[in-house]
């Protein structure tokens, strides 16, 4: 027999797919028995195929595999009948694990869903929380901007513009002063980033002489309270101190300044 | 692995299972284009390996291509009764309608499980005889019969494609 020729009539290919019956059947299943050659070239067709049918798998739904399980142990149920007394124990414990079966499926099945539930929970609770900081950091802020509101609108605060000095041509902040009550309030519009041991101060110059009216930082937003200021301030400046500030300004660092305009 | 079948052994099944339903399912649903349908011939399949493995001869071939067979030929069976009770086969254009559906259909599931880039490689001729045998379920006579390409050819097309496909696939 010309091996090369009779694999290569196809023939192999037909069997594996058991499409060959009768003599041609018989004829083949004795060449290959008979011819390695043509046993390891079946091979490798059937390694084909199944590569071929792995890369095109698709997952059955995770029920089918169940529903077989099941099936298979009401199998055992029906095959293993043999005495009367005998089958009533085999259908009980036959039963027994079907039940069983279905039981672990399914907590198995709830185990899952119970661990994907557990997780989506601790995920709401996480966002909850997130939602909650974020509003009451709204919240607080809103506070802030609501009095900062009262400070700007109300007209018994003089607002009073400090502008750069030669030192820092581009700063400003601004001071709210209500003479009556003496409060002070700070802005910042533009003031550069101090190193940690520095701190900016805030003096009201009054019979012209300068008036600690309290340290701040930058990145403040909205309105800082200062110290009170009485009455009789005609001009207020920022000057940067040791942190802490000190008691009286170091005029040479001066960044802003802004006289008070009366009326 | 075959042992463990024959013994009845239902960690042994199991693992079959884990191993080979979703080949099976693919090509059972790509026969019967249904997925309810698909699953029961999968099922049916499934416990008529488990009943079946003594007749199963490792002798004549192996597992996976006996169980392959086992399974496309009751997709194929499944799909006769259908069509016979639908009349389908009875009337020419509603067959022809019908296969052009099922063409198309066909090729967007080609598309999606991505193997059309293995099969675009094979020369056409190759490439129907291919997908009409192991995709749609074709025996090689009906496929001879029905487009009537002579059965010699049809075995030795066949023959070239899954030669071309088994370095595409790596098989050694």
């Amino acid at each position: 027999m010309n091996i090369e020729e009779y694999i290569s009539s196809g023939i192999l290919e037909t069997y594996a797919m058991g499409e060959l019956a009768g003599q041609e059947l018989a004829d083949t299943e004795t060449n290959l028995k008979q011819y390695p050659e043509l046993r390891s070239e079946l091979v490798r067709i059937e390694d084909t195929l199944e590569a071929m049918m792995m890369q095109l798998a698709v997952s059955p739904p995770a029920a089918v595999k169940a529903k077989v399980l099941v099936a298979i142990a009401n199998k055992g149920r029906e095959v293993k009948m043999d005495a009367p007394v005998v089958m009533l124990w085999k259908y009980a414990a036959a039963a027994s694990i079907v039940i069983a079966l279905g039981a672990t499926y399914m907590a198995y099945d709830y185990h899952g869903r119970w661990k994907d539930s557990v997780l989506a929970l601790n995920e709401l609770i996480g966002k909850n929380q997130q939602i909650a900081d974020d509003y009451n950091r709204v919240n607080h802020r809103l506070d802030q901007v609501e009095n900062d509101l009262r400070v700007i609108d109300n007209p018994a605060f003089t607002k009073v513009v400090m502008k750069g000095t030669p030192n820092a041509p581009q700063a400003m902040a601004s001071v709210y002063w209500n003479e009556q009550t003496k409060e002070v309030f700070l802005s910042i519009q533009n003031l550069r980033e101090l190193s940690r041991d520095q701190q900016y101060q805030l003096w009201a110059i009054i019979d012209g002489k300068p008036v600690d009216a309290g340290v701040f930082d930058t990145g403040l937003a909205g309105l800082l309270k200062m110290k009170a200021i009485s009455k009789g301030a005609t001009t207020f400046a920022v000057t940067i101190e040791p942190r802490g500030g000190k008691d009286a300004p170091s005029l040479e660092t001066m960044q802003v300044a802004g006289v008070i305009s009366k009326g | 692995m075959i042992a463990g079948l024959r013994n009845r052994d239902v960690t042994v099944f199991e693992y079959v299972y884990d191993h080979y339903a979703g080949a099976l399912y693919g090509v059972v649903l790509r026969v019967v284009r249904n997925e309810e349908v698909a699953q029961e011939v999968l099922q049916d399949a499934l416990l008529k390996i488990w009943d079946k493995i003594d007749t199963y001869d490792p002798a004549k071939g192996r597992l996976f291509t006996w169980m392959l067979n086992l399974t496309r030929n009751l997709a194929i069976d499944r799909t006769r009764s259908r069509e016979m009770s639908q009349g389908k086969k009875t009337d020419d254009i509603d067959r022809f309608v019908h296969s052009i559906e099922n063409q198309q259909r066909y090729e967007q599931e080609v598309d999606t499980i991505g193997l059309k880039e293995i099969l675009q490689h094979l020369p056409d001729d190759q490439r129907f005889v291919l997908e009409h045998l192991y995709l749609k379920g074709y025996t090689q006579s009906e496929l001879s019969q029905e487009f009537n390409i002579p059965l010699g050819t049809v075995k030795t097309r066949a023959r070239m494609a899954l030669i071309e496909l088994r370095t595409r696939l790596n098989v050694k």
